[in-house]
């Protein structure tokens, strides 16, 4: 195998990375507009893990993941403005509900796309508040469980991309902060904190693009690459989260500085779908179901 | 580029190689005798180290004269697979093969290594390495074994430490300061010590897992009158060999941090959580792996697969042994299958195996070295 982007694929990074550096200001609708009009939504699986990566790093505010990765794998389309997807079998914690125009429903009769109107979504006030999560109730719909591939990467992508974002924010504080005459990113005790998080980001990234990889090839361990990618998202959060928060000192837990935004999206990719522990749980019965 | 596929140049590389090994391999009668360090080869891993030399398939990247056929790096990286997975070793002189020949043919002049690199290569000759010393380890350039050019000889005196391999081993690869008043760094040189020159004297001693497990070596070397012309490399460039030859074993370090790995998918099968985690460690070190051997990435990213591999065996093993229950308390016990191709085919208890695993995070740079590396090189925090 090759595991190395291509230099579109490199391109592509460096053109999103550019266009979210110059948009973080503008309101949602305009995001959106300058999201679907670049074409991000139509990306291939990897292409689109490189634009949800990136989403992370931002900790996008637009429907952007549940239309990429919710709705259209069950529809086997793109949305017509906003969407999402309920496969849970519960329509419990569902991604952007609330705001969708059109909602594709597991159900017990396969796939239903259907209006936003035409289901009852509660948003839920979450910690995350820049996030849309929503209990939903489609009557008439048997709602059953089975959650797509692409939904379990792109979490696992965007919590990477969070990730990054509060490495990089810990990275910039350590090396500015000053105590006891010298930076703290001097002190070992920081570093090796520092180092367990880009170790932690490192394994995390490249289970997230393979399983892109396995879902663009139709590859049969997809499913496998899936869990992986999203039991090593949440593993890293955990490592990201407690060591970034730790190494901000006092200045991270307010309000004021930007790193919660980050820990929050970190923290909120783990446990929607459920977290590395559910993963990995459904990962080890995977082994046994092809076992038997 | 991102994809599954090997290419088919690859794949008949590997049929190639494949059906190579199942010709010549030797077979678990012949290989009754066993390495009891790694630089004692038996007579039939001999033989099977000059096969493999002599068809171009010991090290494929090297010009046929040396073993090789002149490979990629991808197909370097194919035959290392089929090594790691086979279980097979294509040396049971590891070091000599991988590290001090290596060092000759980057760094010595033609006549050394026809001398020197062609014989350890044939398995004529074994080699160890000799860097460690009592006062220097994580600090490798603060060692004090010194030699002093007398006419044409150097004249070394000093002390090495954990030289696996030093009691069987024909010669020695040897690191000496030349000029102590140079900066640590600079006034390092290597020389090529046989240890049957008078004043060589290897005390082998036990490593903790058993008593009779002797590999490591203390090397005292008392006004040792090594031939000039071993010098390998110039005079004070030493660091540079050090940095070039073990840099070049690194780049490829985690196919056996990998291949550790999936044996601990084999021997410890559980319906834990941790099982998984192992599992998911071992995919993600590949393409770690895969996407350093791609190139384009930071050579400090070495060693963010050393310390995730060497660590994630740690654990792995770890949890192995706690699964085991107070069965982990036999020992020796066999954990694994018997494999007469692999060095540490004993049968080895999970105590020994979870034991084993800090020779990992320990030797190569310790686990905290590798964290101070990819904190200052890779996220440019302070020194």
């Amino acid at each position: 195998m090759e595991f190395e982007f291509d230099e579109d694929q490199r391109l592509l990074q460096q053109a999103v990375r550019e266009t979210l550096a110059k948009t973080r200001a503008l309101p949602e609708e305009e995001l959106w507009k300058t999201y679907t009009e670049l074409g991000w939504m139509e990306a291939p699986p990897v292409e689109l893990a490189i634009v949800l990566d990136e989403l992370g790093y931002v900790a996008d505010p637009t429907p952007f993941l549940a239309s990429a990765t919710w709705f259209a794998p069950l529809a086997g389309r793109l949305p017509e403005g906003a969407g999402t997807g309920v496969f849970d079998g519960a329509g419990r914690f569902v991604l952007d509900a609330d705001r969708a125009d059109e909602v594709a429903l597991l159900t017990s009769k396969g796939v239903q796309v259907v209006s936003g109107a035409q289901i009852h979504a509660e948003r839920l006030v979450v910690f995350d508040s820049r996030l849309h999560v929503a209990h939903v109730t489609a009557a008439g719909h048997q709602l059953v469980a089975g959650v797509p591939d692409l939904a379990l990467t792109g979490l696992a992508a965007t919590t990477v991309g969070a990730c990054r974002r509060i490495l990089d924010l810990v990275v910039t504080h350590v090396k500015q902060r000053h105590q006891f005459g010298v930076p703290i990113g001097s002190f070992q005790a920081v570093k090796h904190k520092a180092a367990d998080m880009y170790v932690a980001i490192e394994r995390a990234r490249v289970l997230a693009y393979f399983s892109a990889l396995t879902i663009a090839e139709q590859d049969p361990r997809q499913h496998r690459a899936a869990l992986m990618a999203k039991a090593a998202a949440g593993e890293c959060q955990q490592v990201v989260y407690r060591n970034g928060f730790q190494l901000f000192g006092a200045m991270g837990f307010t309000w004021e500085n930007e790193l919660h935004i980050y820990l929050k999206r970190a923290l909120a990719g783990d446990l929607l779908l459920g977290s590395a522990t559910v993963a990995r749980k459904a990962l080890l019965a995977l082994e046994t179901e092809i076992a038997a | 580029m991102m994809k599954l596929a090997s290419d088919p140049e690859i794949d008949k590389f590997v049929a190639d190689f494949s059906a190579f090994v199942d010709e010549h391999m030797p077979t678990a009668e012949e290989a009754s005798e066993r390495p009891r360090s790694c630089s004692h080869v038996p007579e039939w891993a001999r033989r099977w180290q000059r096969t493999l030399f002599d068809a171009g398939w010991l090290l494929p990247g090297n010009p046929p004269e040396y073993g090789g056929r002149n490979a990629t790096l991808p197909q370097m990286l194919a035959h290392q697979e089929v090594l790691s997975r086979r279980g097979i070793y294509h040396s049971f002189n590891p070091q000599g093969v991988g590290i001090i020949a290596a060092s000759i043919l980057t760094f010595g002049t033609e006549e050394q290594k026809k001398k020197w690199a062609v014989p350890i290569l044939r398995a004529e000759i074994t080699a160890s390495l000799g860097m460690s010393e009592p006062g220097a380890g994580s600090d490798l350039a603060g060692l004090r074994t010194r030699a002093v050019l007398d006419g044409d000889h150097f004249v070394v005196n000093g002390q090495k430490v954990w030289t696996s391999g030093a009691h069987d081993a024909d010669v020695l690869l040897t690191f000496v300061r030349t000029d102590p008043d140079a900066p640590k760094h600079k006034g390092i040189s290597v020389l090529l010590i046989p240890t049957d020159l008078e004043g060589v004297v290897c005390r082998p001693f036990p490593s903790m897992t058993r008593v009779d497990d002797i590999d490591f070596n203390e090397v005292f070397f008392t006004d040792v009158r090594v031939p000039k012309e071993n010098l390998i490399g110039e005079l004070n460039k030493g660091w540079t060999v050090a940095n070039g030859s073990l840099g070049h074993e690194r780049t490829m370090l985690w196919i056996g941090y990998a291949d550790h790995l999936e044996d601990l998918i084999r021997d410890a099968p559980s319906d834990n959580e941790w099982y998984a985690t192992l599992q998911m460690d071992l995919q993600a070190l590949r393409l770690l792996g895969y996407e350093q051997l791609s190139g384009g990435k930071d050579p400090a990213t070495i060693s963010m697969l050393k310390l995730f591999g060497s660590e994630a065996i740690q654990r792995a093993t770890w949890h192995a042994l706690e699964e085991s229950g107070q069965e982990a308390l036999i020992h020796p016990a066999r954990t694994a299958p018997y494999n007469h191709m692999d060095h540490d085919a004993f049968g080895q208890s999970w105590f020994e195996r979870y034991s084993r695993s800090f020779p990992g995070t320990i030797a190569g740079g310790t686990s905290e070295i590798h964290r101070n590396i990819i904190a200052e090189r890779i996220l440019g925090l302070p020194r």
